[in-house]
């Protein structure tokens, strides 16, 4: 007997270590869940907290502006500064004199950039962007030679028309072609393309008007724009009857891929002359950007312009085209070259008594961004698109500028 | 014909019932598509193979800008490289900003690192803060919560199904998150540098410590003279691990680890950018990484 319960004893002890393993195990398991949930809840909770710390702190500030500040609506204000210093085969006093047969005559090219062999201090530039009202949004540049002040553009346009539209108005670039309705300090190099500079001037098209964009209601990008503007510019416009001069576009984009974009448009500009006959300008352009990487692309650019001018006893048919390729190693350094032909020249050319053919210009750059907001450009052109003094002069240039753009500057179009 | 006519006018109503919802990155793509679900259509503006502050505007972008009736933004600066151009030609007045379709997500996230002063001299500083927020598996919810509001707001029919997804959602995540959580309190080594400052709000999240950036100051280029100072701290500081993103160059951070044997590990800074198209992958995968 005594046997028997030592036995049942030693055994119901021994199950009962086991059991008390078993259960000791789950507990520390359950215990595990709850510290897990605890934790859950207790980050929760402590967000919960931050949060309402983070509203009774609202609460609790009082106004302390000015009682009639008005610093809330400042608009964004940015100073573009743009400088060069060059080295050139050609003088500063002849420079001036330099003319592109069939378009610009002596003494009738304007040269606001880069004139001069040495330094140059091209432009303070002042930009202003700011909302005006639920409405309207206003941009300003105060553009500032050595010189000279000039309101490069000033205009409102529209944010909330329905149906796709938007209109602008006020002194504004032209959206005809692709480089037109961007900024010297923004495209890719320097000097303005040939048949710009030799159609519109250094200032491409840009005057008082009105433009009315509409985006179409597809996938792929689809934009069609009409603007009417004054047609002061003289060297394809420039009738001062009225305003003259009404422009169209058609720009689209396809993206081939992840990385290829194609962005291309056509352009008419219908105007009327200083002899009150008209002006039709068409353009073709084409934009293709392989994104490589963030900081790394390659930018093929080109545009075909044709001017066909009506002087009453005839026309002039006239016609230039660019072509650029862009290489952006980096996020600081990016190379490029470019092609620039008069492909034809229509006019009476014979006052010249030389052979006015082959107007080209060869350039290529070295782009150095130490940051978004800073720019040294050195760049290299072959110039035979000139001629001075009754001869043709190739004018070769060597320059390095530099451009910035400080303060509150808003990012640039594609 | 009068049947065609009621069906097509139907079709199309329920077509016109799918909220067009543009997103500007793909981590708050993921997560409207888990509170909007069948109810909404997502594009992603940015691609996540590349720099969030420079993704390039190209004109397919303002088609999609242009039909969008709500378009979120991660805000805190991160798209003024980009964005404000491409709103302003889409033509589009729902998602101007101040418009019922604008939802700037950064105004409901508690920012860290805000500077006490900003200059350009600091290079590309925000500001409002550290805007990289995203990184953050604990900040999900705030995001999702900000969605709903905003999606009953634009579409108060459907406010029950919104209410109903969030907190079907609120409790998957609240459940990842625990697994999360206790995943990271098992990781021991918590020194890191990184290439930017893209991942302090994981790492704030988890006590890492972050002892500097590859570059020298943000959005500059590394350079040899910053490289050494921080080749010397890693190896007095005992740091193990490089953070290094997708889209930055990874030459220098490779030339540092040579220098001082720590681990170069490519961390996803959104949703995809190295595989992975859930959000629990998207932690998962920097919780993986990290804490290796």
């Amino acid at each position: 007997m005594k046997k028997k319960i030592l036995l049942s004893f030693f055994v119901a002890s021994s199950l009962f270590a086991d059991a008390e393993l078993d259960a000791i195990k789950e507990q520390l398991k359950q215990q595990k869940i709850i510290t897990q949930r605890l934790e859950a809840k207790l980050s929760m909770l402590e967000k919960k907290q931050a949060k309402q710390q983070v509203k009774i702190e609202t609460k609790k500030s009082v106004n302390t502006s000015a009682s009639f500040s008005q610093n809330a609506y400042l608009p964004d204000i940015a100073l573009i500064l743009n400088m060069s210093a060059l080295s050139r085969n050609i003088s500063n006093n002849d420079y001036p004199n330099v003319e592109i047969p069939g378009f610009i005559n002596k003494g009738d090219i304007h040269l606001p950039f880069n004139k001069d062999k040495g330094f140059n201090l091209n432009y303070a530039e002042v930009a202003m962007h700011s909302v005006v009202d639920p409405y309207f949004e206003a941009f300003a540049n105060f553009h500032l030679h050595p010189d000279e002040f000039e309101i490069g553009e000033a205009y409102i346009q529209t944010t909330s028309l329905p149906y796709s539209l938007r209109l602008r108005a006020g002194k504004f670039k032209s959206h005809f072609g692709r480089i037109n309705s961007k900024h010297q300090h923004s495209w890719h190099f320097d000097s303005q393309p040939i048949i710009y500079k030799a159609l519109f001037g250094p200032d491409g098209i840009s005057d008082p008007g009105v433009q009315l964009q509409w985006m179409a209601p597809t996938d792929t990008y689809l934009m069609f724009g009409a603007e009417a503007m004054q047609g002061t510019n003289e060297r394809s416009f420039g009738e001062s009857d009225k305003n003259n001069l009404y422009i169209g576009y058609i720009k689209s984009s396809v993206d081939v891929g992840d990385n290829l974009s194609i962005l291309g448009g056509v352009s008419i500009a219908h105007g009327k002359n200083k002899t009150h006959h008209k002006t039709d300008i068409y353009g073709v352009d084409l934009t293709l950007r392989e994104q490589l990487g963030s900081y790394n692309a390659l930018i093929w650019q080109s545009e075909f312009l044709q001017r066909n001018k009506d002087l009453g006893n005839k026309t002039d048919k006239q016609a230039g085209l660019y072509s650029e390729l862009i290489y952006q190693y980096n996020n600081n350094y990016s190379f490029g070259v470019r092609y620039d032909d008069i492909t034809k020249n229509d006019t009476d050319l014979s006052a010249y008594g030389i052979d006015t053919s082959n107007l080209k210009r060869y350039t290529a750059m070295v782009e150095y961004k130490p940051f978004p907001m800073s720019r040294l450009r050195l760049s290299y052109s072959h110039d035979k698109t000139k001629v001075l003094d009754g001869k043709r002069k190739d004018i070769d240039k060597v320059m390095l500028s530099i451009n910035i753009a400080a303060g509150a500057h808003g990012a640039h179009d594609y | 014909m009068k049947k065609i006519i009621t069906l097509t006018v139907l079709l199309s109503t329920v077509l016109f019932a799918s909220i067009k919802i543009d997103a500007t990155y793909s981590t708050l793509g993921a997560i409207a598509k888990k509170i909007g679900k069948d109810k909404v259509s997502i594009t992603v503006l940015g691609s996540p193979k590349y720099d969030p502050h420079f993704i390039v505007p190209k004109p397919s972008l303002l088609s999609k800008l242009r039909r969008a009736d709500l378009l979120i933004i991660n805000g805190g600066g991160l798209e003024l490289g980009w964005l404000p151009p491409l709103i302003r030609s889409a033509n589009n007045p729902n998602i101007q900003n101040g418009a019922k379709g604008f939802l700037d997500i950064s105004h409901f996230v508690p920012m860290i690192d805000v500077p006490t002063s900003v200059s350009r001299a600091f290079g590309d500083v925000h500001a409002q803060g550290n805007p990289h927020y995203s990184t953050d598996p604990h900040l999900v919810l705030t995001i999702a919560n900000a969605i709903e509001q905003k999606l009953e707001n634009l579409d108060a029919n459907n406010a029950t199904y919104y209410k109903q997804n969030l907190a079907d959602f609120t409790k998957e995540w609240n459940g990842y998150l625990s697994k999360i959580d206790a995943k990271m309190a098992t990781c021991k080594d918590k020194k890191v540098v990184q290439y930017h400052e893209l991942f302090n709000y994981f790492l704030d999240r988890y006590d890492f410590k972050s002892y500097g950036t590859v570059e020298p100051l943000p959005g500059i280029a590394p350079s040899s003279k910053h490289t050494v100072k921080l080749i010397n701290l890693i190896k007095q500081s005992g740091i193990k691990t490089i953070l290094q993103d997708v889209y930055h160059e990874k030459k220098t951070a490779r030339f540092i680890a040579d220098k001082t044997g720590a681990k170069v590990v490519v961390i996803p800074h959104d949703m995809g950018a190295v595989g992975g198209t859930t959000l629990q992958e998207f932690y998962n995968n920097i919780a993986d990484r990290l804490c290796r």
